[in-house]
């Protein structure tokens, strides 16, 4: 029987091994050299925290740092917002409703390179719709110069990551609404619930483990958000809607600093390893 | 359902939730539609006045549309069925054993999804120049495996779940070893989680701007998002060639979801739903 069981695992092993052997060649091997890759000097060879000490000093990757966190921070507020609101909505008996949630899922699929470019020319002062229909709403006196001045280019970038990415979290909650059983509701009811109650002690913590998967896979998606900005601003103007992920790729493949550009994609992999360790540990303890 | 003023409330949510999603997509279709001084036009026109397929026909045949169409194809289609293969006896492996070490194991795979494109792109650069693949389509699935590969073992692994073990035991009583048990009984019965997890995959890969921006260079490696994010740079943007544009790299996205829609939402939520 011990022979039997040693045999099982190793094979559950042989399963488990190619994906495994891939995974770690194809990206935790690059990970590791993008490690030591930011502990080198620039001008070759031995040990240095410098890049690390830069970063420190970089008011660039500063602003770039902080730029992430409000993007990140309003983007997955906004998104569980809305896609809690539009999943209730959905949830309910309606007519129309298998064409409503087939349409609410589109934005979330074509590819974020689109989104941008869309939005950027709703966006256009002169010719976009969106200054047009505010205008003929009696809600602008004047057209908004959306990609410019202080503080609308973020965020005008954050507003278009709403639109795209609030679908996924509605879906995910929509299916944890559909597994609680109609018959709590019932019951509670019965026991003199009113709405809120019903909402507050049955929906939220059935709701419970869709709400941080969601949340975390869409912490992690929106800080490695890159074609959205990049085709409708390129971080800028000037910088003012630079994220990590666009101004590690500039490190790379403008200024060609590799070993720097290495140091604040580890910082970035860093934070967002820390963010996401709550969701990797409940995740790996229910297996 | 409800009270009379909240069903109103509730049919008025979600008519506005319907024009705010499909406003911006009827804006690109309107001005692919559009001759470039009806787009240029103050205040702009809703519907175009001539509409005509210019801008559509343009842009593919400036473009050369037909190749980027060909290779975003082959390299999301490759990417897919490969994380899809591996994810699939990975998954099996972590559904039906219990292996030592199986906790770290999961950890891995859940933190390789969250560290960032940027910070592998700089090594595959080098890597890739040195042996001969960067500026390839194969390049670009060995890099689209790092994102689809760990989405596809969860994926797999939340639809073998689903599949009872009085399946497996069955067979292996008849005779058949694990890997028969694996191609022979659990695979055909998985089509719709294959499906899904194949179409995530893809789409991941369609959607993709950053490794097709850092891995290739030439025209003939250009995908179909890149070379659209291109036309965003040039020095005078046309806006109803960059519409028409859009449109095309996010028809065959639309399309497959579309046609596949069930398939995709029961993907997304394989690896989060079961208790």
């Amino acid at each position: 029987m011990a022979t039997a069981r040693a045999k099982s695992v190793r094979t559950g092993y042989l399963f488990v091994l190619p994906a495994l052997l891939l995974l770690l060649a194809v990206l935790g091997f690059p990970a590791l050299f993008s490690l030591t890759l930011s502990f080198r000097p620039e001008s070759g060879g031995g040990f240095s925290l410098e890049h690390y000490r830069l970063l420190l000093e970089d008011t660039l990757f500063h602003q770039a740092f902080w730029n992430t966190g409000l993007l990140v921070g309003l983007s997955v507020a906004a998104h569980l917002g809305v896609g809690l609101a539009v999943a209730l909505a959905l949830n309910l008996p309606l007519r129309g409703q298998p064409a409503l949630r087939l349409v609410a899922l589109l934005p979330w699929v074509v590819p974020d390179v689109v989104t941008g470019i869309i939005w950027k020319w709703l966006y256009n002062p002169l010719n976009g719709a969106l200054n047009d229909i505010l205008l003929r709403l009696g809600l602008l006196a004047a057209p908004l110069d959306w990609l410019g001045g202080r503080y609308l280019p973020l965020i005008s970038v954050i507003l278009a990551n709403v639109w795209r990415g609030f679908p996924f979290v509605m879906i995910i909650l929509l299916a944890g609404l559909q597994a609680i059983p109609r018959e709590r509701y019932e019951a509670a009811s019965i026991d003199g619930a009113n709405a809120l109650q019903r909402f507050r002690y049955i929906t939220l913590p059935g709701l419970r483990k869709m709400l941080i998967v969601s949340l975390a896979l869409d912490t992690v998606w929106e800080v490695r958000r890159f074609g959205l900005i990049q085709a409708m601003t390129q971080g800028g103007p000037g910088s003012l809607t630079e994220v990590l992920s666009t101004l590690v790729y500039k490190q790379y493949f403008a200024f060609f600093r590799f070993e720097y550009a290495s140091a604040m994609a580890v910082v970035m992999a860093g934070v967002l390893l820390l963010v996401s360790l709550p969701y990797i540990r409940m995740i790996s303890r229910e297996e | 359902m409800g009270s009379w003023p909240f069903r109103v409330l509730v049919y008025g949510f979600l008519l506005m939730l319907a024009i705010y999603v499909l406003f911006p997509f009827a804006w690109m279709l309107s001005t692919a539609a559009k001759t470039e001084s009806e787009a240029l036009a103050i205040p702009p026109t809703w519907i175009p006045k001539e509409p005509t397929l210019d801008s559509v026909i343009g842009i593919w045949v400036r473009k050369n549309f037909a190749l980027y169409f060909f290779n975003s194809t082959v390299i999301s289609l490759a990417t897919a069925i490969l994380s899809v293969f591996f994810g699939s006896l990975a998954g099996y492996g972590f559904s039906r054993f219990q292996l030592p070490g199986k906790r770290v194991l999961i950890g891995f795979f859940l933190a390789t999804q969250m560290l960032p494109g940027v910070l592998l792109v700089g090594p595959y650069f080098k890597v890739l120049t040195a042996t001969g693949l960067y500026d390839t389509r194969t390049g670009l699935v060995i890099a689209f495996l790092t994102i689809c590969l760990p989405f596809a073992t969860w994926t797999m692994k939340g639809f073998i779940d689903g599949v009872p073990l009085e399946m497996d035991e069955a067979a292996l009583v008849d005779g058949c070893d694990r890997l028969g048990v694996f191609f022979r009984i659990i695979l055909p019965v998985l089509g719709p989680g294959m499906v899904a997890s194949v179409l995530f995959a893809f789409l991941l890969a369609w959607g993709d701007l950053l490794w097709a921006l850092c891995l290739t260079t030439s025209e003939e490696m250009m995908t179909v998002t890149l070379g659209i994010a291109r036309t965003v740079g040039e020095f005078r943007i046309i806006w109803p060639m960059l519409m028409a544009g859009s449109l095309l790299g996010g028809l065959p996205a639309i399309l497959l979801y579309l046609f596949l829609q069930r398939f995709l939402v029961t993907g997304l939520t394989a690896g989060a739903l079961k208790e």
